[in-house]
């Protein structure tokens, strides 16, 4: 393994104020391999790394005894993976690539320091940043010869609404994930579905995607629920499984929309008939599962504990590790150093690789990465969607997601 | 004798091992990896039975047989050794020490080497197979595969399937000479027997690219896509080429069919139904039988080259990965 610097831990990142860059080269992970005479690079390609300080996104998720249940990371590991991978190809492309990582005290503030950093020679960034940030970092870019990786954040509005040329969704959209997970329950002849939802904007986009997915493949919701977490017993009607599910038609799965993973623990098991939870909970339709253990996966989820030392990888970790993919295959497969030709490759003719089935591209009419998703137990991946029978006319990983007779935004028009 | 049943078991049997030893070469049996079940099985070729079931180190995947056939090398991922089988005994009788997660390899028995790709260190390993060492190691591209040894035993070729990379290493001084960028995800190799090209499959482009050695660049490309399949899931993986480098076999991975295809014209002349992502393929000497390994189907087929058409499926152990043939 190549050393190089130790990513930035969060207290530091904290004391150092709003921003913080560290570039981390990658010509000294190169320098393990003995050619003979190795010209200097030609072409220097950064990339840069922007997270916000503080994201909710990233606060631990605590059951109420304060015991942590998780504790998401930032997926900078993800993107030094695909650094790594990338340390060989600067013989052959006469390249080298740094990741720089920025980090932000707010959403406000992601966009001017991604113009900093742009008027700095940065054109390809990959934006860790919760949907808010969005807007005004779309209309900041509008126009520049930048492509910004969104490796974080599903908010289907980013794909519909907001529909910017410079932004590459590579995190999957809320509507690949719910058309994933329904795809696979339609699959199973489980179409009758009990629907549980919280009290959160976020609980509302995900029912409102699950409903939407539910109706493209024919399943049918035989009720809706909405939960009021907590135990006061004036609510048990709402805060009660039994009782939130003790109706009088029979239904094959419950779906509980549940962003805080609070009331959604207590689900399991304590449903008034014997059926499996979906959704936030048991099966989840996720990115990436550090048990995937086909088209590769092994090594890449063995990798990435290596230089996170030891976390497992999650779908934002993937995210980013194929984002800097297809910024460093840009480069090795135009031969070029020109950003727009390497732009054009990406958005175009570009296929990948993201060890996941079959290859990855962008979608031109809302440059959303159209990607297999995986449904995921705690201990194994159940299913990988497009689940077989689900056709499409051209790439059946277009039966995910929005496709383009239905999508809002039409970049390619 | 006649009164004693017991006995005469004994001597059958032991006239059997006795007749098994004598036998050991060309015995025409099938030799089947298993990655999953840690075990080889050998497979009869005229009653396409199961006749032994070797345990070995874990994840047995790529293996070769040595010049007289005394040896079989089996490549064990998860234990990062190659194991040595005698042949004769079925015993496993030495473990030659790799790096992290060998996968497949290439022996030049003139120069006593192994050169084996360990998939997670993303190196090549130079084995001295008398010594049990490690000689050198070579950087590769991430996730190296694929492993070629020139007949002069002065070049060895590697793909790296994350890096979309062909290397040239100088076998005696240990580096990368040369690279050449071929489709997503390379695999394995075949070279035509007249030397100058090298076939390389690339599973996530679907395609097999054909490299001048002498030049090293890529000069053709061949595309598959079996009737009634999907492009996306041509996913070529296998190749065998014969030896008068007029054919040559691809395995298509999810596609589940062999491409046949004729090496001058670069064109595909038909295809050949097979099992669940089938990977490995070996031909028989005469060229008349082709193995191919179902790795999701846990089997393994059994073609007619001269029909193309598959024989029989035997059912193996857990994602068989490789198949050789002793003779």
């Amino acid at each position: 393994m190549s050393s190089g610097p130790k990513a930035a831990s969060k207290p530091w990142a904290h004391v150092l104020g709003p921003l913080l860059c560290l570039a981390w080269p990658l010509a000294a992970a190169a320098q393990d391999i003995p050619a003979p005479s190795q010209p200097a690079p030609q072409q220097h390609v950064k990339i840069a790394f922007v997270q916000v300080d503080g994201d909710p996104r990233y606060a631990p998720i605590r059951a109420s005894d304060r015991i942590i249940l998780k504790a998401p990371e930032h997926p900078f590991a993800g993107a030094e993976v695909g650094l790594d991978e990338a340390a060989p190809l600067v013989r052959v492309l006469n390249t080298d690539f740094t990741l720089d990582r920025v980090v932000v005290k707010s959403p406000a503030d992601v966009a001017p320091a991604v113009l900093q950093a742009a008027d700095a020679g940065t054109h390809f960034f990959l934006i860790d940043a919760p949907a808010e940030a969005y807007r005004p970092l779309a209309a900041a870019v509008r126009g520049r010869d930048l492509l910004l990786f969104n490796v974080s954040e599903s908010d289907d509005v980013l794909r519909r609404d907001l529909c910017a040329a410079e932004f590459v969704h590579v995190y999957p959209s809320r509507a690949q994930l719910m058309d994933g997970l329904v795809q696979y329950v339609v699959s199973r002849k489980w179409t009758n579905l009990l629907e549980l939802q919280g009290p959160s904007p976020d609980d509302a986009a995900m029912t409102a995607a699950f409903e939407h997915s539910v109706q493209k493949f024919g399943a049918h919701i035989v009720a809706q629920r909405k939960f009021k977490p907590g135990t006061d017993p004036r609510d048990r009607e709402q805060n009660d499984p039994a009782l939130l599910s003790a109706i009088n038609r029979d239904f094959d799965v419950a779906f509980v929309a549940d962003s805080d993973f609070d009331f959604v623990r207590t689900v399991p098991y304590h449903l008034v008939r014997p059926r499996p939870v979906i959704g936030s909970i048991d099966l989840e339709p996720v990115a990436w599962h550090w048990t995937w253990d086909h088209n590769g996966a092994p090594q890449v989820n063995s990798r990435f504990e290596k230089r996170s030392g030891g976390r497992h990888m999650e779908g934002a970790d993937w995210a980013a590790w194929v984002a800097v993919k297809m910024i460093v295959q840009s480069v090795l497969h135009t031969n070029s150093a020109d950003f727009s030709t390497q732009r054009a490759f990406i958005l175009g003719a570009g296929s990948f690789d993201g060890d996941k089935g079959l290859a990855v591209s962008v979608r031109p009419w809302d440059h959303q990465l159209r990607q297999a998703v995986l449904l995921a137990a705690p201990y194994e991946v159940i299913a990988n969607a497009p689940i077989e029978g689900f056709l499409h006319q051209t790439n059946e990983l277009d039966t995910l997601g929005d496709d383009q007779p239905e999508s809002a935004c039409h970049l390619n028009r | 004798m006649n009164g004693c049943p017991m006995l005469r078991l004994v001597a059958t049997i032991l006239m059997g091992l006795a007749f098994a030893r004598a036998e050991a070469k060309d015995t025409g049996l099938i030799y089947v990896s298993n990655e999953k079940s840690n075990n080889i099985l050998v497979v009869d070729p005229k009653t396409y039975k199961v006749v032994n079931d070797i345990a070995v180190s874990r994840r047995p995947r790529d293996m070769h047989f040595n010049a007289d056939h005394s040896k079989l090398y089996i490549a064990c991922g998860d234990d990062d050794v190659i194991d040595v089988l005698d042949v004769a005994t079925s015993k496993v009788v030495d473990k030659l020490v790799t790096g992290s997660s060998p996968e497949t390899f290439a022996m030049d028995e003139t120069r006593r080497r192994i050169y084996v790709s360990d998939e997670e260190s993303s190196t090549l390993a130079i084995i001295n197979m008398d010594r049990n060492i490690i000689e050198k190691e070579v950087p590769t591209g991430a996730e190296p595969e694929g492993v070629l040894v020139s007949a002069d035993g002065k070049t060895v070729y590697v793909t790296s399937e994350v890096g979309d990379l062909v290397h040239a290493i100088d076998a005696d001084r240990g580096y990368v000479t040369q690279d050449v960028v071929v489709g997503t995800r390379p695999r394995r190799f075949a070279a035509t027997p007249d030397g100058k090209e090298l076939w390389v499959s690339t599973e996530m482009a679907g395609e097999v690219y054909i490299i001048d050695r002498q030049k090293f660049v890529v000069t053709g490309k061949i595309d598959f896509l079996p009737p009634g399949m999907r492009q996306t899931d041509v996913t070529p993986v296998g190749l065998v080429m014969t030896k008068d480098g007029k054919t040559a076999y691809v395995t298509l991975g999810h596609a589940a069919h062999v491409a046949v295809v004729d090496v001058p014209t670069r064109t595909v002349q038909g295809y050949i139904l097979v099992g669940k992502r089938s990977w490995g393929i070996t031909l028989s000497r005469d060229e008349k039988t082709l193995y191919v390994a179902n790795g999701l189907g846990d089997d393994i087929t059994v073609i007619n080259t001269a029909s193309r058409k598959a024989v029989v499926s035997i059912p193996v152990g857990r994602v068989p990965w490789g198949i050789v043939v002793d003779e």
